[in-house]
């Protein structure tokens, strides 16, 4: 399980400052959702775990390993373990589902992936949608195929970036309950970013509440529902 | 990285091979002894030429805007039947060699007016010029048009008339727009030198061009050219942001709601103007060189016979290797740092650069005892080429790579795919239509560029634009036209596969 520090993290995109000397523990095999509003700084903190940003200032250990210190990336993105859902999903559009799924376990060499590949489908119960390509599928479909191929390559983090953003009422709250599932069965840390505390309060372990770059609150669902933090009160009740 | 490598590589070759040769001639002829007395040769009438061609550019690209605006709003922003047809029709012009679309003309009024004289004079320099590049106004124009999103134009709707939206709304936003389009053709139009020169007009580039050879006064010539290459760089820097982005250069655009406007009681009008458009631009300089030359046909083909392998496999190999550079300096810009922008820039203003005088400037550089493997072969021309039209086709590729989401790239970062096969295995894909429509318009403008091969072609060679205007001087004109019809033809033909195989690419690539 990989427990993920930050420690005394700047960040800035050209003259924005986005993370401002952040201090964040997130717990190993949890839910945690990392809840704000606009520009503060919820996706930059996901791609600081991944490594596709590197930050300015400070470090970031995972699972007690430094992976990013005084600007360097020690640990390349690759090598930390981690699996990305992003907001648009990503699914590239020239591959079918099987050939998305493929693409990674063919880089690392894997035997039987075919094997691995039908196994999480059937998870899903999307095999049958294998030999097709994103543009025909459902905007659930999608999601359910983002999932199944960031999972197949057995990542101990899942990094989830308001994945249920363009979803319907009625399949989002069908794909959050997937969501835990996936958190359970897989034996993950799960790492969900959104702007809607319903949605956070529906699946999370732990919230991480941000503003501006800082945690104004950190703990589980019924604590933060009873924090005394000014922001935290406001930011809820909207 | 290797990737980046393969940038200031390419930055390095381009740089060497076609930047060097400009400032070469530029600097050889400023340090030289006798530049104060070459200078002095710079007298009034030669201000006074520059002056009536500026004046002459000025008119066409006021002309070809205007026209421009009308065409690419009935096109863009209305529902006229057949559309699209039009706007495919309408582009014509702008892939036929210019000297042809002049044989044409020169067809067209001989056989209503029965002389050159108004078609070998200003007037008719204006009237061709201006056929031919209005289509690029309605490309730039439209493009701008179709980008205005229809909220910010129905939001203006309910509050005043359409007129108004019209001219305070659409206008002022397509602003940058309107600016390149006059600038663009404004440069292109001052740059031309085979109609004017086929037509017998004086005008800046063929002074520059007798200058050069048949005065040998190289001197002189660069030091015109001097003045011509300010011009077209002072005019550049005025829309520099908006042209040197080209947002105009792309194939589809992210999925962007836009708003039409009916014609109501007009459509009609509005369709018997584009028919019109359509018949005296496109439609009967096309048959009226059926009409000249279809006597003289089969002497025409056997005259272009033995060229029409040479120029088309000049053009594959040179537009092949437009696309590879136009893609690796696309790459690289749009992630660019300020610093990378300038080839960006250096693209931009060697492809402003006459031909005229950069086939002077690659003469004057090439033609020496070490360089003449270049010099006397084809492969000067495909430098050229290189030179003059990756632009086109780095803009059409970086505006392409632009509309590929990040996370697609980043997706393959986070599974361990090296920077290489991410370009090869995700990227080249998605943007094959692109890649594709770049390679095409590389290959038509190589194939019927005529200004920088008839001046840098190897002696012994054979290529069909210079074939034709060679005899263009002592061939009767129904033989003129006859080969003018196959060159159009051949044009038209590559025009209409290429299209298919576009739609076929296009249709594959989900």
């Amino acid at each position: 399980m990989s427990k993920i520090q930050f420690r005394n993290i700047s960040h800035s995109y050209a003259a924005e400052s986005v993370l401002k000397a952040l201090d964040l523990d997130i717990e190993a095999g949890k839910l945690t959702c990392l809840l704000g509003g606009s520009g503060s700084g919820k996706t930059t903190i996901l791609r600081l775990i991944a490594g596709l940003e590197i930050a300015q200032e400070g470090s970031i250990s995972i699972a007690d390993k430094t992976v990013l210190e005084n600007e360097k990336n020690l640990v390349a993105s690759p090598d930390r373990g981690i699996a990305f859902v992003f907001q648009d999903l990503a699914l590239w559009p020239h591959f079918t589902v099987f050939q998305n799924l493929a693409f990674g376990l063919r880089e690392q060499k894997q035997n039987n992936f075919e094997v691995e590949i039908k196994d999480i489908l059937s998870r899903f119960s999307i095999e049958d949608l294998s030999e097709k390509y994103p543009h025909q599928l459902s905007g659930g479909q999608q999601q359910l195929v983002a999932i199944a191929r960031a999972l197949v390559l057995k990542p101990k983090i899942l990094l989830m970036d308001e994945p249920l953003a363009n979803l319907d009422v009625k399949l989002k709250r069908k794909m959050l309950d997937y969501i835990k599932k996936i958190k359970n069965d897989f034996n993950l840390s799960l790492i969900y970013v959104t702007h809607d505390h319903k949605e956070a309060f529906g699946i999370a372990d732990n919230i991480v509440i941000l503003n501006e770059g800082k945690v104004e609150a950190q703990g589980s669902v019924e604590e933060i529902k009873q924090s005394e933090n000014t922001f935290v009160k406001y930011f809820l009740e909207y | 990285m290797k990737t980046n490598f393969l940038y200031k590589v390419t930055f390095v070759l381009f740089s060497v091979f076609v930047l060097l040769p400009i400032l070469y001639t530029l600097f050889s002829v400023f340090l030289e002894e006798s530049f104060l007395d070459n200078l002095r040769l710079i007298n009034s009438s030669t201000f006074l030429l520059l002056f009536r061609s500026i004046a002459i550019s000025s008119l066409i690209a006021f002309l070809s805007t205007g026209l421009g605006v009308l065409l690419a709003f009935l096109l863009y922003k209305t529902k006229l039947s057949f559309r699209k047809g039009f706007r495919l029709l309408l582009l014509i012009p702008l892939f036929v060699s210019p000297y042809i679309l002049a044989v044409a003309w020169k067809d067209v009024l001989y056989l209503f007016f029965e002389n050159h004289t108004f078609i070998a004079s200003y007037k008719g320099l204006v009237l061709i010029l201006t056929s031919i590049f209005t289509p690029l106004s309605i490309l730039i124009i439209g493009s701008a048009l179709s980008n205005i999103n229809s909220q910010i134009e129905e939001s203006a709707l309910l509050i005043v008339s359409p007129r108004t939206v019209m001219f305070r709304i659409i206008l002022p936003l397509i602003k940058p727009a309107l600016i390149s389009s006059f600038v663009l053709v404004f440069i292109f139009s001052i740059s031309e030198f085979t109609v004017p020169s086929y037509l017998g007009v004086k005008v800046f580039t063929t002074e520059i061009f007798t200058q050069f050879s048949a005065f040998y006064n190289h001197a002189l010539a660069v030091i015109q050219s001097a003045l011509l290459i300010l011009i077209s760089i002072f005019l550049l820097f005025s829309e520099g942001k908006y042209l040197s982005e080209a947002a105009f250069l792309s194939i589809g655009t992210k999925g962007n709601q836009q708003k039409f406007h009916e014609l109501g009681r007009f459509k009609i009008v509005a369709l018997i103007f584009l028919l019109a458009y359509l018949f005296s631009s496109v439609l009967m300089p096309y048959f009226m060189l059926v009409f000249q030359g279809m006597n003289d046909l089969g002497k025409a083909f056997d005259l272009l016979k033995p060229t029409i392998f040479n120029s088309v496999f000049l053009a594959l190999g040179s537009s092949v290797l437009i696309v590879l550079v136009g893609f690796i300096v696309a790459y690289f810009s749009v992630k660019a740092s300020k610093l990378k922008k300038i080839f960006d820039w250096i693209l931009l203003i060697v492809f402003a650069i006459p031909s005229i005088i950069l086939g002077i400037s690659f003469i004057k550089f090439y033609n020496q005892s070490a360089l003449s493997f270049i010099y006397t072969s084809y492969a000067i021309i495909v430098i050229a080429y290189i030179g003059k039209f990756t632009f086109i086709a780095s803009k059409l590729i970086s505006n392409a790579i632009r509309q590929v989401p990040k996370s697609l790239n980043e997706q393959a970062i986070l599974i361990g795919i090296s920077p290489l096969k991410r370009i090869r295995k995700i990227l080249i894909p998605i943007i094959a239509p692109s890649l594709f429509v770049a390679f095409v318009i590389s290959f038509i403008f190589s194939f019927s560029e005529l200004s920088l091969t008839m001046m840098l072609y190897p002696p012994g060679t054979e290529i069909m634009p210079i074939k034709v205007f060679t005899i263009m001087a002592n061939a009767p004109q129904s033989l003129v036209s006859a080969m003018s019809l196959i060159v159009f033809s051949i044009t038209l033909l590559l025009i209409v596969i290429f299209h298919l195989v576009y739609q076929k690419i296009k249709n594959t690539n989900v």
